[in-house]
């Protein structure tokens, strides 16, 4: 993947992502994913923790909209190469002059952000069904935790898309995927609670890494050398999705060719 | 007699071929993920959430109402794509076709799920007491045996109306996936009944499930069969009512598809 084409080709990528935010609005399980299960979550996290307190308000909003961002992620952004093979215009993207990866990116942009959207249902849910009072302890670094976040998740939506084509045994694996990552990355409850064990998996992750600045800036104040810590893994692991991603993108679209196994599904 | 063996042979023909037309297409690793490890991972998911809102003081409660909601992977799921797989597959013109029975027919899609939905139940419940030190000292193992199929029985009778609205709309991922996330909200799996608003308690109590699971964990508390049988009974009745109203709309959507040529048109 050769980063500066997303850049050169930002009119593409824009396009690509309002493309597939105009198709996927229209379809059922997207918009069951992004804004109704994480709806369904708010209101049970908000039933199950009212004894807390309306403080844990907010931190249910946040963590509600991450489980929509994740599952928009796994299932949405990790289809994003096959739904276009089931669809047949597979071949007509990797054969036309614009770089495949960029077109990629630009769908991972518009899941990433049309996500957001499972956030905003939840605030209004916990706004106005149930009348907890929301504000944000930190909105100007709680707003650009939610930019990196943005970039961190479509960085690993791109690692994803290609595994997904390439090895069917790992997309088998997809719907087993959702949960542990709810669980492994503190969306609506501390790590502290699972075993010890699980603490270095959780750190992999990059949507820890989100959840933790995310939750931080909303809900308490946290301290800004935390969150620079939080902000720095989140590139770092940026960084390293991307390059894995080119090397994915690289094999995928060798194997494509020589194979010509493109559209066999 | 001649007319009985056809009908049980249909009914055990018809439930083992729509299952093995499910899951045939599936490498067992693809089942195992699906059915056994992505129902877990949601329990465990809801256990530690409840057990953080409840400073880890109720955690059996919130073990024996996710380890039964699993029933619903089966019920719901399993059960409306054994229905709707027929309009998918372009069998349904030759099911409708046929003479044979429609009701054994329609009853025996969900067959099958009613013992898969009862061993993920087993499952969870395995990994509930190894796991999350779920405790069934004092419960009456057989009586929650038999809860745990007459649950899951009421829940496939909710899934066999919903296998026939997925004859009658497109979208049916979005409503399976909206009942069965809802269940998780109105069986009192995570939320006690008694907590939610009136018309969420009026919706609760016309549920499959939310009786199974008042009476496991009444079970689970030491109480006895009989204690629990009233529950038993209604939950039974509401899983024959929407098994019921199911099969009424198949007969309608059977007659109005040869009425007016609509069959394959959703």
């Amino acid at each position: 993947m050769n980063y500066g084409n997303i850049f050169k080709y930002w009119r593409t990528v824009l396009v690509v992502a309002e493309m597939s935010i105009r198709t996927q609005f229209s379809d059922g399980f997207v918009l069951f994913a992004i804004v109704f299960q994480p709806m369904i979550i708010a209101i049970l996290a908000l039933f199950m923790l009212r004894e807390k307190g309306s403080d844990y308000a907010v931190f249910v909003v946040v963590g509600s909209g991450l489980t929509g961002l994740w599952s928009s992620l796994l299932f949405v952004s990790g289809n994003s190469i096959n739904v276009e093979r089931w669809t047949g215009t597979l071949e007509s993207l990797v054969g036309m002059p614009t770089p495949f990866d960029v077109i990629v990116f630009g769908k991972n942009l518009a899941n990433v952000f049309q996500s957001l959207l499972s956030m905003i249902v939840s605030y209004a849910l916990a706004a106005y069904l149930f009348g907890y009072p929301l504000s944000l302890t930190q909105p100007i670094l709680f707003f650009l935790t939610l930019l990196l976040s943005m970039f961190a998740f479509i960085c690993f939506g791109l690692t994803i898309a290609p595994l997904f084509v390439m090895y069917r045994s790992v997309q088998q694996w997809q719907n087993a995927m959702e949960f542990p990552v709810y669980i492994m990355c503190g969306f609506l409850f501390p790590i502290a609670l699972l075993p010890n064990w699980t603490t270095p998996l959780s750190y992999l992750l990059p949507p820890y890494w989100a959840a933790l600045a995310l939750h931080g800036t909303s809900t308490a104040m946290m301290p800004f050398d935390q969150l620079l810590f939080s902000w720095s893994m989140m590139i770092l692991f940026s960084i390293v999705d991307l390059i894995i991603a080119s090397q994915l993108f690289k094999i995928m679209l060798y194997k494509a060719r020589v194979d010509a196994t493109l559209d066999v599904d | 007699m001649n007319t009985i063996n056809k009908n049980l042979y249909l009914f055990w023909q018809g439930t083992m071929l729509s299952y093995r037309a499910l899951f045939a297409w599936l490498r067992p690793v693809t089942y195992m993920a699906s059915k056994i490890l992505m129902p877990l991972a949601q329990m465990f998911f809801f256990v530690f959430l409840g057990s953080y809102a409840s400073n880890g003081k109720n955690v059996d409660f919130y073990v024996i109402g996710n380890a039964i909601q699993i029933t619903s992977v089966s019920g719901i799921f399993g059960v409306t794509m054994s229905v709707g797989g027929d309009r998918d597959a372009g069998t349904l013109p030759y099911l409708f076709g046929t003479p044979s029975n429609r009701f054994i027919i329609f009853f025996g899609r969900a067959f099958m799920h009613i013992i898969d939905g009862a061993i993920g139940v087993v499952i969870a419940l395995t990994w509930g007491v190894l796991l999350m030190g779920l405790d069934l000292s004092h419960t009456n193992l057989s009586a929650l045996g038999l809860t745990i199929l007459v649950t899951t029985f009421s829940t496939c009778g909710l899934g066999l109306l919903m296998g026939c609205l997925s004859l009658l709309t497109a979208n049916v991922m979005f409503v399976n996936n909206f009942v069965y996330f809802s269940l998780l909200i109105f069986s009192g799996a995570n939320v006690e009944v008694t907590a939610l608003p009136a018309w969420m308690q009026f919706v609760s109590n016309i549920l499959p499930l939310t009786r199974g699971i008042a009476a496991s964990r009444a079970l689970a508390a030491g109480a006895s069969f009989s204690d629990i049988s009233p529950l038993l009974v209604s939950e039974m009745g509401i899983g024959l009512i929407y098994g019921l109203l199911g099969y009424f709309l198949f007969s309608w959507f059977e007659t109005q598809a040869k009425q007016k040529g609509t069959l394959e048109t959703v």
